[in-house]
């Protein structure tokens, strides 16, 4: 992990447009949009797993997909590995994909029912012609399971996902992304869909080719006990924002933006002697299509004052790369 | 006298390959009050245990043996009528798993909770009425919101008016099934102390069903850790996160990250939780044990009484006693 940044998101927005019967349509003349993600702006550097964290809702799948260009971004740069990615043309971004992956949530949606083992994993060496016979393919194949731990290799390439357990699955699906040997993966909950037992498994298996081809990582999750524990850095989002950024450490133990502080206190603790969560913040994360003016957070912030109702915050830098979008913290 | 009683219960679901052997011989006791954490990864046989002591079992899956008693009353051999007046939802009530998607989207939620109140209890709908606004004042939601329709309430509120309609009859005995498992952190919290208060204030006898050792922690007095069918430990709560002696215990408490600890690897237990259609011989963990001796695939380990209030099914503990 040294200093240069793999990826650099420059004031990345997304916005959807909301969708309204013809007859509002044709009466209003504003459209309204969904701001899920609204000017956000992180990098990461080589090596490292960058966690982006919040409640459902606050636009971190969205940021995900849209800096692999999954989604249009509808303003904003991203940089990976220094060339600016939303300027590049179809077949130039077709060969940035082989380096740039994702790993889904949902193993039982992000892979094909109808196809086996072999032909998920099989499939993106041949969209990207990584192989030149179908020995090579083969080869290519049984070694990308043996690193998922998937073995005997042969017992599992004429699969079909239905013969395998939910764990399995995901290990396929992790298979078929390591086979491009990408340098940065964005993992979109990738374990929250398994149980307790098997979660650290499939967690090892991606970091373990981590460490052996140094990949970059945006981690999204909304388990901040798990994000404690696998992400270096992480960002937490409010409503489409960065609320706060820093390293994971810091994050846990000295929050400084009040929606940190409330997410980290209602994270329940296994521990029964742990005093129980006593402030909890009341409410709930509102809609995302007009969010309140000032800084989003400032309907359920016991801090908020007259500016917080007037002006956004901006993300600045409080301490050692500790980034904090709060009025107060000032 | 325990309120809630489960001797050797044994419920199964046929299919077209076999039974499956959900809940295989299980114990369980309840005393009045009590607030228990039932834990366990899916497919383990806690939501099939909370079905079986409802009736609420599918088509396909039976009781085969065992007794559930309530109040020393065998609710088994009840006939589904007195059953259904006497029991369901008056003295046990059931908050469902996904229970916020449970509501019917075109009746108001008043509305829903009056009704089952009117079909349990000679009232008037009028009461019934003022009575489940009482319920939601009891939850904190705002009485007013008694005239609104699902989709007018947010993913907390729905929760707590389902937790609402599964006090409406005045229960003691209440099972929760995995209550927060689809709300955000913040929400989940809220939802967890009013489950919490309740329990208290109300006196209730409370089974929370959940895969989530931490919301266990922060909830409940008493835990039963189940694997594959069976509970392998129970315990009052301090002692099962102090003093675990079941290997599952043990892997799946070390499995389970806490935000207060220091980064750390996160551990794994090696293997997947077993088939119940031909679960394994002996103790059922044996597979995925550690500490698997010769013994441990031939016998089924009974249960150690440890202290008193604290049990496990492990033949370590025989060997070294």
């Amino acid at each position: 992990m040294n200093g240069e940044a793999e990826l650099k998101v420059v004031n990345l927005r997304k916005w959807f447009p909301v969708r309204k019967g013809i007859v509002s349509t044709l009466l209003s003349r504003k459209t309204e949009y969904v701001r899920a993600v609204d000017d956000v702006s992180f990098e990461v550097k080589k090596g490292e797993i960058f966690g982006l964290a919040g409640e459902s809702g606050c636009g971190k799948t969205t940021t995900g997909k849209t800096i692999l260009r999954l989604l249009e971004p509808t303003s904003g740069e991203v940089y990976f590995e220094g060339r600016n990615i939303t300027s590049l043309n179809k077949v130039e971004m077709k060969k940035m994909r082989r380096k740039m992956q994702i790993v889904y949530q949902d193993p039982y949606q992000s892979i094909n029912p109808r196809m086996t083992v072999f032909d998920i994993i099989s499939e993106p060496i041949s969209v990207h012609k990584l192989a030149d016979s179908l020995a090579e393919t083969e080869e290519v194949v049984y070694k990308s399971l043996e690193e998922v731990e998937l073995v005997p290799a042969e017992d599992f390439v004429e699969r079909f996902p239905h013969e395998l357990s939910g764990g399995q699955r995901q290990r396929v699906a992790i298979a078929r992304t390591m086979v491009l040997q990408p340098s940065f993966i964005v993992a979109d909950e990738p374990i929250s869909m398994l149980d307790v037992s098997i979660r650290a498994g499939i967690l090892k298996v991606m970091l373990k080719t981590k460490e052996a081809q140094g990949i970059t990582y945006i981690f999204i999750t909304h388990d901040l006990a798990y994000a404690r524990h696998i992400c270096h850095r992480g960002a937490i989002m409010y409503l489409g924002k960065i609320v706060e950024m820093a390293s994971m450490d810091n994050l846990v133990k000295n929050p400084i933006h009040p929606y940190t502080n409330a997410l980290m206190i209602a994270v329940p603790v296994p521990d029964p002697t742990y005093e129980k969560a006593r402030a909890i913040i009341g409410g709930e994360v509102p809609t995302p299509i007009n969010p309140p003016p000032g800084c989003r957070f400032n309907p359920r912030c016991s801090k908020a004052s007259e500016i917080c109702r007037r002006e956004d915050p901006e993300l600045l830098e409080m301490g050692t790369r500790h980034f904090v979008a709060c009025h107060h913290a000032i | 006298m325990k309120i809630l009683d489960v001797q050797d219960l044994k419920t199964y679901y046929s299919t077209l390959k076999g039974d499956v052997k959900a809940v295989d011989d299980v114990w369980l006791q309840m005393d009045r009050g009590e607030a228990l954490g039932l834990v366990g990864e899916s497919g383990c046989g806690k939501t099939t245990l909370a079905l079986a002591i409802m009736r609420l079992l599918p088509w396909n899956g039976r009781i085969v043996e065992g007794k559930i008693r309530l109040d020393d009353v065998d609710i088994i051999s009840l006939d589904e009528k007195t059953f259904d007046k006497d029991y369901r939802w008056k003295r046990m009530s059931y908050i469902f798993q996904g229970a916020m998607n449970a509501l019917n989207p075109v009746f108001k939620v008043g509305d829903q909770i009056a009704e089952a109140i009117t079909i349990h209890e000679d009232v008037e709908k009028k009461e019934a009425l003022e009575r489940a606004r009482e319920l939601f004042k009891l939850v904190g939601i705002d009485p007013e919101r008694v005239t609104s329709y699902p989709h007018e309430l947010s993913g907390g509120m729905k929760q707590r008016a389902m937790i609402a309609m599964a006090l409406a009859c005045n229960p003691d005995f209440i099972i929760a099934d995995e209550p927060t498992t689809a709300l955000d952190v913040i929400v989940q919290a809220q939802t967890l102390k009013v489950i919490n208060d309740l329990q208290k204030n109300l006196g209730l006898t409370m089974m929370l069903i959940t895969h989530d050792l931490s919301v266990v922690a922060q909830t409940c007095t008493t835990c039963a850790i189940m694997y594959a069918g069976n509970i392998v430990e129970y315990s009052d709560i301090e002692t099962i996160f102090k003093d675990p002696v079941h290997p599952y215990t043990r892997a799946l408490i070390s499995a389970f990250p806490s935000i207060k600890e220091d980064r750390r690897e996160m551990k794994s237990i090696a293997g997947v939780p077993p088939n119940l259609l031909n679960p394994p011989t002996g103790c059922r963990f044996n597979p995925r044990c550690p500490n698997r001796m010769d013994v441990c695939n031939k016998e089924k380990p009974e249960y150690t009484e440890l202290n008193e209030n604290h049990l496990a099914a492990c033949h370590l503990l025989t060997k070294e006693a």
